[in-house]
């Protein structure tokens, strides 16, 4: 059993060794977040601190091709935030060495 | 009365193939291989499938998030809640 190497048998238990770690979140909406990860529970609900937010806005000009539209990057920093499970799409930890 | 053609006997079910099992047996047998699970977003992630539970979460090591086709990020490990699950498919024999 090669799980038992990296000691994960359940996907939360990324998430749990993540703990008190700055990790990167990846949220619906094209937004990122990267926070010390302070509390979790089972619908991925997540409690963060020190987090700073990157929204990434696409602006579609009249008539530019497909994908062509210019980027926006906007970022702000918070202190401590509740996230929704529901908005999570990816947590990624700091990486284990 | 609509008549039925003469040569109307059904034909047998094709062979099975011979590596039946429920789609649980599919994911037991692609645990710690290389893997595509794509987002109903429409992105990929390519890396080595850890772990999953019944909600479809998944833990990936050595991920390579593919966004039409190019690499937009790589993460050591990442997790990814179930719900954004598209598929998951086996990228190495099994």
């Amino acid at each position: 059993m090669d799980s038992a190497s990296s000691g994960i048998q359940e996907p939360f238990d990324l998430i749990r060794l993540s703990l008190s770690e700055r990790v990167f979140v990846k949220l619906r909406g094209d937004r990122e977040l990267s926070g010390v990860l302070h509390a979790y529970d089972g619908h991925m609900n997540l409690i963060l601190s020190d987090v700073e937010e990157t929204i990434v806005i696409v602006d579609h000009a009249e008539g530019a091709p497909e994908g062509q539209g210019t980027v926006n990057i906007a970022k702000r920093k918070m202190e401590m935030l509740f996230v929704r499970g529901d908005g999570v799409i990816l947590v990624s930890p700091p990486s284990r060495t | 009365m609509p008549r039925r053609p003469t040569s109307s006997r059904p034909h047998p079910p094709p062979p099975l193939p011979t590596t039946t099992g429920s789609p649980t047996d599919f994911l037991k047998g692609v645990v710690g291989k290389r893997v595509v699970v794509r987002l109903t977003s429409g992105v990929d992630y390519r890396g080595v499938l850890s772990c999953l539970d019944g909600y479809m979460n998944i833990a990936l090591e050595q991920t390579e998030e593919h966004v039409n086709g190019a690499v937009t990020n790589r993460y050591g490990d990442a997790f990814i809640r179930g719900n954004n699950v598209l598929y998951i498919s086996a990228a190495e024999p099994l």
